[in-house]
């Protein structure tokens, strides 16, 4: 399953995308998340399931990004 | 207190001991789990095995500088004694030869040494007292990552559920040995202060908290023989094999210090 790591530098500062990780369950989701993005020095961090994030909507169409 | 002489004598030599056997099982609990940065089941694993080698090693180093406390010399005891000086739980005197046994080692082993220093969180022996919190915090996500593999083995195919349980009947014996008999030696780290529990107090909290997962494979605890047991190395005769002392000293390129 993929899990998604949010995290933030600060109390107080909004939560930011910072990558994902496979895991075949929280528990080892976030030992993997703690150890895998451990470069810089957060305040707090938490995992979730991608099947968990709800789409609110998205301007991606589908349609094939132009290259250049 | 913070001078190791002022301990007495008996209680000195005890607490060198002890931090000894700490300081060699880190240093060796760090390799085997380096042993696992490549070819765990996956990725994300292996680079947790990576940190926590990391973790291992740190406080292997934070152990052994404290035996300037006790006029030993940290760069020797790292780097010029053989295996059978070494006091590293036996358990880790060879490699794990599968992930299952590597896990039983994570979900036991790794687990013993920490119950250990929990039980040094209120030491009388200040520089010991002031490294075990980093230390147990730290452990906190090698436990979790011990118990989330520990679960996943022990509820995945009928293969993985007894090559599990094999590794645990192998590996508990000597753990539960590796606390250490109710001895004299034992009762003078409690009476100075320096550890709250010792021996079988010990190995009932760690069995307590470890229960769940034996119970869950059908491993049931028996009480350790301490024959032939050195309650100075907290464990019986011989060390890791040649080839890893040899490469957790770091022989071969030492000549490239050039200090």
């Amino acid at each position: 399953m993929i899990y998604e790591v949010f995290a933030r530098k600060s109390r107080g500062e909004p939560l930011k995308h910072i990558g994902n990780l496979n895991a075949p369950d929280v528990e080892l989701a976030k030992v993997y998340a703690f150890n895998t993005y451990d470069e810089e020095r957060w305040f707090d961090m938490y995992v979730a399931p991608r099947e968990a994030l709800a789409e609110v909507f998205t301007e991606d169409r589908g349609e094939p990004v132009e290259a250049g | 207190m913070t001078d190791a002489t002022e301990l007495g004598a008996d209680a000195e030599a005890a607490v060198r001991d002890l931090i000894l056997v700490l300081a060699d099982t880190k240093r060796l609990l760090g390799y085997r789990y380096a042993e696992w940065m490549l070819g765990a089941p996956e990725l994300e694993t292996g680079i947790a095995c990576s940190s926590m080698a990391q973790d291992e090693w740190g406080h292997a180093r934070l152990l052994y500088a404290l035996m300037k406390g006790f006029d030993e010399d940290p760069e020797a005891l790292e780097h010029a004694r053989e295996p059978a000086e070494y006091r590293s739980m036996e358990v880790l005197d060879a490699s794990a030869g599968t992930w299952p046994e590597a896990v039983a080692l994570m979900a036991l082993a790794d687990v013993a040494v920490t119950t250990q220093f929990e039980a040094l969180r209120s030491s009388s022996y200040d520089p010991i007292r002031q490294r075990v919190e980093k230390v147990v915090e730290e452990e906190r996500f090698h436990a979790a990552h011990g118990a989330a593999w520990f679960q996943r083995l022990a509820e995945g195919t009928d293969a993985s559920r007894s090559a599990l349980r094999d590794a645990v009947s192998d590996l508990l014996p000597p753990v539960l040995a590796w606390f250490g008999p109710d001895s004299e030696r034992a009762g003078v780290l409690e009476e100075a202060g320096v550890a709250i529990e010792t021996g079988s107090a010990l190995r009932s909290a760690f069995l307590e908290r470890v229960s769940d997962r034996l119970a869950r494979v059908g491993v049931e605890p028996e009480d350790p023989f301490f024959d032939g047991f050195d309650e100075a190395r907290r464990r019986g005769p011989g060390g890791p094999d040649e080839e890893t002392i040899r490469r957790i000293r770091g022989d071969r390129n030492r000549a490239f210090l050039m200090d």
